[in-house]
């Protein structure tokens, strides 16, 4: 928080300029969002376009799909690190700074597993990847969704590694939910994070359905 | 509103923030993080990157007749990228968030090394674009006098076909890369907190990541001439693109880390423009060029993500074996182009909505008058961003597109004319019966509405089917983009220099050699560009270094003003070099008599910009009204009256 506010604002400055600055954290959160989805969109666009075009009949010969086990498993494992940080969110807004750092936990350890499986999950796929439309689709996705739950990961890490500081440095009883700026601050970041990590629930239970079910 | 026009007066003296250490030069500061380190840490990232790759795919990836492996070459480019990124210090604070971390003692270099580091001001970061994206230009322009070259003879060659394809493509690439930031990185970036009345970027690391990202891109699509090049022209499209050597991954990857730096500037740019707004500047009061710059955030922001995806779907194609746009294999050509276009059309107004920008600017101050219908203008930019995402079939009228669907998109396509003449007409209604100053900047303006006429009116000849069947892939459409992107865009980009950077220098240009530099400009494009729309007509196509040998004499006529065209800008560049280095001259603080926010506070701008926060009371717009409001209050510096600057003087000195 330091460097958003001059020792020489006034009062009234210093209201503005954290104000701004929770603006930027609430107002980035959705801009990233819209963004993410422009993303997502164009895999999804990709799948339905050459599943549509089926060039030469090699949309998905013999209906293959990729392992379904592993499929379920990354994707329950990513709802619950969301699940795990609204949860904590709620807890937090009551203030139970313990309790939605637990919880935070279980969603970094969630989708640390979730990455590795993601990845892990190349080693099995029981199909070539230039072998149908599916099977390149189904790698485009696999790498975007490495991508999406190393955000996802690293914001949860990075959120709960700054509590643990912002805890030592403001002192006091309920540091995180006192007034000050950096904790103000936090809190933001904390309602943008659980926002874009909703986000990414409702997206990956579309992208689950799309390479999984349909 | 948060702080009243009444201040407090008893404020605390300014000091810089408290982990931010200032420097001058200490010993020991070459062994910090600038870019000699990036420099190297890139080349032994590029060396890892290579090594590995070879390590991995030895036997999987092998590129036809390169020696190389596309694996390699993937994770070269990769590891010299986050190399290079290690080496700046972009990733210092990503890192140390990760254990809990305020980073330690930001320095912030006072001296000529900012420039070379990565900085968190917003003015040092427009500084460093202005650099980098010259030295874009400078290599894209030495393209395209090698193209104008070969184009000499259509019998005689100076190149082999296929390198003439290559330098083509690597001229087309690096310029659109190039033209898609060089208004918002450099003049964005540097004013618009200034012309919001904030002392900040909402997002400062993000900002410096956006144009050390965009500076690696420029590294990465250059890499491709040590790669053999690839054959696509700027637009890659496959099947080709799959058939390419090497030179393919760097015009793919290259793509991939430029459209990240241009989400990321974008993302900040808006997010700036929506919060860090000073009290009283509501929507209607914002300058032109910040509309404009928000517009085109907005398209940067949500179309660079499906290049993203296309360059990465390409470079899965040519590492992991994918056949996204193989057609043998369930893949199919056509999803390149669409994917690629709808990146690429909102790209077009990317590159033009900045040029609108700077134009809606800077003719106030030399009309001496309000912009005309200013909420048309900033309607006008509102809408061709929105309608950009609806046109971009129009690209494959001739490929990959239903034939039923033309007339959608041919529709589309004119309509998106109605929002873009608005913003020229407010353009026209402000030169009505204007005293105008014909400074240098206000020329480059002028000029830009000139070619802009010309790019434009053929644009919506284009948009017509059978119009486009005729001329598609030929000079015709060459000289209409050039006359848009070059004639519209690098136009206002010189205005806005010649206008801006008094104020980012404290230096002043000499006008002569800027009198010389826009006249042979504007004179040399339209020579260098209008015979190329005859060209077309008589059925010379592009990308091809031979031709008919009836369009020799158009073509040398053509040649020849290229390379007077290029001549003109090497005066720029000895200006740049007269003004500022050899014999500067220092600037007076506000030359043109303008109204904008920018030009109240001082020169050199300080460090937070405003010493208080301005609280704004009206538009920049009001020249020569008789009892122009108040137009901002800058605390404990004296108000600044519409009116006061509302003189028409001549002399800039005054």
């Amino acid at each position: 928080m330091t460097d958003i506010i001059k020792k020489s604002d006034t009062p009234e400055e210093r209201e503005f300029e954290l104000r701004a600055h929770i603006g930027s954290i609430w107002s980035g959160g959705r801009l990233f969002i819209g963004m993410y989805t422009f993303l997502l969109a164009s895999l999804a666009f990709s799948y339905f376009y050459l599943r549509s075009s089926n060039n030469g009949l090699l949309w998905r010969p013999n209906h293959i799909t990729a392992p379904t086990a592993y499929g379920w498993t990354i994707y329950s494992l990513t709802l619950l690190a969301v699940l795990m940080a609204i949860y904590g969110q709620s807890r937090l807004r009551k203030g139970g700074v313990s309790e939605w750092q637990g919880a935070v936990w279980v969603g970094v350890v969630a989708s640390v597993f979730a990455l590795f499986l993601q990845i892990w999950e190349f080693t099995a796929v029981p199909f070539f990847p230039g072998s149908s439309g599916y099977a390149s689709t189904f790698i485009g996705y696999s790498v975007i969704n490495i991508m999406t739950i190393f955000i996802v990961a690293y914001w949860l890490e990075t959120t709960v590694a700054r509590s643990l500081r912002l805890s030592k440095e403001l002192g006091g009883t309920a540091p995180l939910l006192s007034m000050d700026a950096a904790a103000q601050s936090f809190r933001a970041n904390v309602a943008s994070m659980t926002y874009f990590l909703g986000f990414v629930a409702l997206a990956s239970t579309l992208l689950f359905a799309m390479f999984y079910l349909l | 509103m948060t702080i009243s026009a009444e201040r407090p007066v008893d404020v605390e003296a300014s000091v810089p923030p408290a982990n931010v250490e200032a420097s001058k030069g200490r010993a020991g500061d070459w062994l910090s993080q600038h870019i000699g380190t990036a420099i190297i840490c890139g080349f032994l990232g590029y060396i890892l990157g290579h090594w590995l790759g070879n390590y991995i795919g030895n036997t999987y990836g092998n590129i036809a007749n390169s020696g190389q492996n596309s694996i390699a070459v993937t994770l070269a480019l990769l590891f010299m990228v986050i190399g290079w990124l290690l080496g700046i210090g972009a990733l210092n604070y990503p890192l140390a968030k990760m254990i809990g971390r305020q980073p330690k003692g930001e320095v912030e270099y006072t001296g000529w090394s900012r420039y070379f580091r990565y900085n968190l001001d917003h003015k040092v970061v427009g500084i460093q674009y202005v650099v980098a994206v010259l030295g874009f230009f400078f290599t894209g322009g030495l393209l395209a006098m090698a193209i104008r070259t070969e184009l000499l003879n259509p019998t005689v060659h100076v190149f082999a076909a296929d390198t003439y394809i290559k330098i083509v493509s690597e001229h087309g690439t690096i310029m659109m890369m190039m033209a898609s930031s060089v208004v918002v990185g450099p003049l964005g970036n540097y004013f618009v907190p200034l012309m919001i009345g904030s002392r900040r970027m909402a997002f400062p690391r993000i900002e410096a990541f956006s144009l050390w990202t965009f500076v690696a891109g420029y590294f990465v699509i250059f890499s491709a001439l040590f790669f053999g090049g690839f054959p696509t022209g700027w637009t890659g499209y496959a099947p080709l693109q799959t058939q390419a050597g090497p030179g393919m991954i760097s015009y793919l990857f290259g793509f991939a880390v430029i459209s990240v730096g241009m989400m990321t500037a974008g993302f900040n740019l808006a997010v700036t423009i929506i919060n860090y707004r000073a009290p009283g500047m509501t929507w209607s009061r914002v300058p032109v060029f910040v509309w404009s710059m928000i517009a085109t955030a907005a398209l940067l922001t949500l179309a660079s993500p499906v290049l993203f995806a296309a360059g990465t779907f390409g470079i899965l194609d040519r590492t992991a074996q994918t056949a996204f746009y193989v057609a043998e294999h369930g893949g199919s050509s056509y999803l390149w182009e669409n994917l690629f276009w709808f990146f690429g059309h909102p790209e077009v107004y990317i590159m033009a909505l900045p040029g609108f920008g700077i134009v809606g600017e800077i003719i106030p101050v030399f009309c001496r008058k309000p912009l005309f219908a200013y909420r048309i203008a900033a309607a006008g930019m509102i809408g061709v961003s929105l309608l950009s995402f609806f046109v971009w079939q129009h690209h494959i009228f001739q490929s990959g597109i239903d034939p039923d669907m033309r007339p959608l998109f041919m529709l589309t396509t004119e309509l998106i004319s109605i929002p873009t003449g608005f913003i020229f007409l407010v353009g026209m209604g402000t030169l009505y019966k204007a005293r105008i100053r014909y400074e240098v900047p206000m020329l480059f303006c002028m000029a830009v509405y000139f070619n802009f006429l010309l790019g434009g009116v053929s644009g919506v000849f284009l948009s017509d089917v059978p119009v486009n069947v005729t001329v598609h892939g030929g000079f015709f459409v060459l000289s209409h983009f050039h006359y848009t992107i070059m004639g519209g865009l690098i136009f206002a980009f010189f205005g806005g220099l010649y206008f801006w950077l008094p104020k980012m220098t404290g230096r002043t240009t000499n006008k002569k050699l800027g009198l010389w530099h826009f006249w042979t400009m504007f004179v040399f494009f339209n020579l260098t560009f209008f015979p190329m729309f005859v060209i077309g007509l008589l059925g010379q196509p592009r990308r091809v270094f031979t031709y008919a040998k009836n369009l020799q004499g158009l073509n040398d006529f053509s040649s020849v003003s290229a390379f007077c065209l290029g001549a003109s800008f090497l005066i720029f560049v000895a200006n740049l070099m007269w003004s500022q280095f050899i014999a500067p001259e220092k600037s007076p603080s506000n030359p043109w008599d303008s109204l904008g926010l920018e030009w109240q506070t001082a020169t050199p701008i300080p460090a937070y910009n405003f010493e208080r926060i301005p609280v704004i009371m009206t538009d920049p717009y009001h020249y020569s009204e008789v009892g122009a409001p108040v137009l901002a209050d800058f605390g404990n510096a004296p108000p600044v009256h519409a009116a006061s600057a509302a003189t028409d003087s001549t002399d800039p000195d005054q």
